[in-house]
């Protein structure tokens, strides 16, 4: 379903030594595929992701999405992200909108759906995070966990193929890491192709098909989330599994 | 509330600068004579308006005839000054090297000049080839100087806004427009509301310049009563307050809006 080759993308950064942040960075995601990728902050992860929809532009490389290499020109980048949803680290929800305007937007503006069907996706994906009950009140109002379960019902109501978790819980305070990884669970087994940077071991180990251990913009080790509690191989990796876990 | 508490006290505050001002005045052993009572008249009077009509009315005295004049400009130069900000204020954050370039160049030409100095120009030399009425010409003089700023607010505003909701937005397949549009114009103006009741504030008095060019606004009509009168105390008083009036009102306004908005907050 995504197939990346040879991936580079470096960050300049003014008076100092610019940043690789991916180097010939090859990786492929199947459908229904549950990728988790972990590593060392500065490590490309969470670019590698952003690349993939194209928030970073890359330096050289091929993305291939469903047959279509969405670095050529001709290519329109928002069709693409239509069918990529993006989590983030902090939200990003709307503040200027209430929770069921945040989940409703996108569905008429871009897939343009009209506004009951709209609202009913919005209120069925309200319901599957939890959140139902908060639909009319503003972001402002929610509490951290709660804020990212409507930013995944917001991704979701565009029906896309594939989700993109960065770091989801990673700003969350501990008590509400769970009701999150709680909904990223659900998705994964009901078959969602999804790509994951999280420090969280249990969601790997419970839901993941594969886990990417990342450092200095390549992939270090990958395998099953059993194959790097039981017996990893590199240095690098023990030493960082050694620290989180 | 329109008039809150905290607006009745601003008035009364100037009630007392203006009657210890006028005690000072006194005090000075000035002797005027005051001619109050030929106020009333320039600002609303009952009789007829021209020699053929028969009924007699209440009519728009002089002041209130420029007063309504200098409402009329403000409100339209406001709303284009507004169009123009925007615009100006999101070509300046273009990617396009050239369109940053024209909106650079347009705030600094027009920040850095004079307005009494553009609107000549604009009515006597835009103006006569383009043929613009004095109102035209006087109009688009102050939208236009007011945009320049108004744009540099809108850039602010729109830069202060986190680049993850641009981000949110496009991962969502908005465009570049739509994000802006939906997403980040909204929540600058919104934050950009106390800076630009600033301007528009500005730009009411700014207006008075207008009356160069004969427009008959608040301040030529006032200008032209003290010629015929020699009154000249209290109609600029008048005047300034009549200014005060707009001024003060579009306060309370932008105050009001800023709270209705305040509920997401």
């Amino acid at each position: 379903m995504i197939e990346v080759r040879h991936l580079y993308k470096t960050f300049k950064v003014h008076n100092r030594k610019d940043v690789k942040a991916l180097v010939d960075f090859s990786t492929q995601v199947d459908k229904g595929e549950v990728v988790v990728i972990i590593g060392p902050s500065g490590s490309g992860k969470s670019t590698f992701l952003r690349c993939l929809n194209r928030l970073e532009e890359v330096d050289s490389g091929e993305i291939i999405i469903d047959g279509q290499n969405i670095l050529e020109k001709k290519v329109d980048i928002n069709k693409v992200r239509e069918e990529l949803g993006m989590v983030f680290q902090h939200f990003n929800l709307f503040p200027h909108k209430t929770v069921l305007e945040n989940v409703t937007l996108s569905q008429l503006i871009v897939r343009k759906r009209n506004k009951q069907t709209a609202m009913r996706i919005a209120q069925e994906l309200l319901d599957k995070v939890g959140i139902r009950e908060k639909e009319n009140v503003y972001p402002a109002q929610l509490s951290g966990g709660q804020q990212q379960r409507v930013a995944i019902a917001r991704a979701l109501a565009m029906q896309p193929k594939i989700m993109m978790f960065d770091e989801a819980t990673s700003a969350l305070d501990p008590e509400m890491i769970g009701e999150v990884l709680d909904v990223m669970k659900t998705l994964a087994r009901e078959g969602m192709t999804m790509l994951a940077v999280t420090h969280e071991m249990g969601f790997a180990r419970e839901v993941s098909d594969r886990v990417i251990f990342m450092d200095g913009g390549q992939i270090v080790e990958e395998g099953t989330a059993e194959h790097f509690f039981k017996n990893p191989t590199h240095d690098r990796t023990k030493l960082f599994l050694s620290q989180i876990l | 509330m329109f008039f809150n508490k905290r607006s009745i006290i601003t008035l009364a505050i100037v009630a007392l600068f203006l009657a210890a001002a006028y005690y000072f005045f006194i005090s000075k052993g000035i002797t005027y004579i005051w001619h109050w009572e030929k106020i009333p008249e320039m600002l609303f009077y009952y009789g007829t308006k021209s020699a053929g009509e028969t009924t007699p009315g209440v009519h728009l005295g002089v002041l209130m005839i420029g007063f309504m004049l200098t409402v009329k400009i403000s409100i339209i130069a406001i709303i284009f000054a507004i169009v123009l900000g925007t615009v100006v204020g999101i070509a300046r954050l273009s990617s396009e090297p050239v369109t940053r370039a024209i909106s650079i160049t347009f705030v600094e030409l027009v920040r850095n000049t004079p307005l009494l100095v553009q609107i000549y120009i604009i009515y006597f030399f835009v103006g006569s080839m383009l043929r613009l009425s004095a109102l035209t010409a006087g109009t688009a003089a102050l939208a236009i100087f007011e945009g320049a700023y108004v744009g540099e607010i809108v850039r602010a505003g729109i830069q202060s806004i986190h680049k993850g909701q641009m981000e949110a937005a496009r991962s969502l397949g908005m465009s570049y427009g739509k994000a802006m549009r939906y997403i980040i114009l909204p929540q600058a103006f919104k934050r950009i509301i106390p800076p630009l009741a600033g301007q528009f504030i500005s730009l009411i008095k700014d207006s008075s310049l207008v009356s160069v060019i004969a427009l008959a606004d608040l301040m030529f009509q006032g200008q032209q009563a003290v010629a015929r009168t020699y009154y000249a105390f209290e109609i600029y008083f008048t005047v300034a307050a009549l200014y005060l009036v707009m001024t003060f009102a579009l306060s309370m306004a932008t105050q009001y809006i800023e709270r209705r908005l305040a509920v997401s907050d």
